[in-house]
């Protein structure tokens, strides 16, 4: 059986130092999925570094949760240009073999 | 390490006010966060030079630093210690004692000098770039995540295998399983950098590299090669034997076969990743070879077979 680690917001909050407002608003924007074990609210620890880029950018860019949402759909985007752009590069590649 | 122009990095004037420093650190910031260009080393490396030029420039004292002793700003006040003391030797040594050199300055190692003067915080600034925020001295934070790139040649990333890396002088051995993509990155948790005050390790992330071969191309999880056949196979039809990465198998030219022709073999591709026993397909196009050099019999039986067709 798989076994499922958690992070408590209370311990996100101290160690990053920022507030569980923020939090919740990144949960209620589906950027990550806060779950209460024990009548702790937790987030799986898997989804720690996602987090943290979130945090990142609101703390370096002083961007808001909308704006992250954002971004977040923009850099998916971009990830799945590039790997079709890989992609069609090889193809052509096959064509066109590189000198 | 060469002198860094932090006004020319972050495109301010040298009597620009903190204001504008931070405006201007805050919109190159937008453009170049890391977390904003994913796999950019310009960009990471950019960001991080921002970060340097805005932790020293927004700070005053070390702007004033930097202002006062130009290349050699980080190593300013060990150069007034020095001096200091060097003036407290000549007086007690009345006139005996040597003067100040500044060969013996250049020739001291002052390693991790910026974190001694500035108390610990390094290049932090306003930002927390890596993790690693400023603050409280018993806050955990996990260390800094490492990146690796590992080529492999196709024939290596058709199997899976195991591999050893010495990554920090820690050996590391990891199963590459088969199939891994060109540019496919894999995390390897708890292998990055030392936590601080207690905090998780950082983690690895190995990137790999796929290089193609002469005779397969890899789009995807789909081979491709050209095989070359004679025109008397290709007229009259036959068989073959074509090489695969899993060995040589025999192909069924089919009689007038065109050059371009492009066959599909199914499942004798690539090894799909983590699927264990299913592949990708392979994708011949035949090249029909002209004969050459024709003797004289040969002459007379082409002309004889033009004349035919006409």
């Amino acid at each position: 059986m798989e076994t499922q680690e958690y992070i408590s917001i209370e311990t996100i909050c101290r160690q990053h130092q920022v507030t569980d407002t923020f939090i919740m608003s990144l949960n209620e924007y589906d950027l990550i999925k806060v779950t209460v074990v024990n009548e702790v609210k937790c987030i799986p620890q898997r989804e720690l570094g996602e987090l943290e880029r979130y945090l990142r950018l609101h703390h370096d860019l002083e961007v808001n949760t909308e704006a992250i949402d954002v971004i977040n759909h923009l850099i998916q985007r971009i990830k799945s240009m590039q790997y079709e752009m890989d992609l069609l590069k090889k193809r052509l590649q096959l064509y066109e073999p590189e000198d | 390490m060469g002198f860094i122009d932090y006004y020319k990095i972050l495109g301010v004037d040298k009597k620009a006010s903190t204001d504008e420093i931070k405006k201007a650190y805050r919109k190159l910031a937008r453009k170049y966060h890391p977390d904003l260009n994913p796999n950019d080393k310009e960009a990471n490396k950019k960001f991080q030079q921002l970060n340097e030029a805005n932790a020293v420039l927004s700070d005053p004292e070390k702007r004033k630093k930097y202002d006062k002793y130009g290349k050699d700003w980080e190593r300013g006040e060990e150069y007034e210690q020095y001096k200091q003391s060097q003036q407290k030797q000549r007086a007690s040594s009345a006139g005996g004692g040597q003067g100040f050199s500044g060969g013996d300055f250049e020739g001291s190692a002052f390693s991790d000098f910026f974190e001694s003067m500035f108390g610990g915080a390094g290049f932090g600034g306003t930002s927390d770039f890596g993790g690693q925020r400023r603050g409280g001295g018993n806050v955990k934070f996990k260390g800094q995540d490492f990146n690796s790139e590992v080529n492999l040649t196709l024939d290596e990333a058709y199997t899976t295998h195991k591999r050893t890396f010495t990554i920090n002088g820690k050996n590391v051995r990891i199963t590459i399983p088969a199939g891994i993509a060109d540019g496919q990155t894999i995390k390897l948790p708890g292998y990055g950098g030392e936590g601080v005050n207690g905090g998780p390790k950082g983690d690895l992330y190995i990137t790999f590299s796929v290089s193609n071969t002469p005779q397969f191309k890899r789009v995807g999880d789909d081979l491709y090669a050209n095989k070359q056949i004679d025109l008397y196979k290709a007229v009259l039809g036959g068989d073959i034997m074509m090489d695969t990465m899993s060995g040589k198998i025999k192909l069924k030219v089919s009689s007038g076969t065109q050059s371009g022709t492009k066959v599909r073999l199914k499942g004798k591709g690539f090894p799909i990743y983590k699927k264990e026993g299913k592949f990708g397909d392979l994708y011949v196009t035949y090249d029909i070879k002209i004969p050459t050099n024709l003797n004289s019999k040969e002459k007379e039986l082409f002309t004889e077979l033009a004349e035919l067709s006409n």
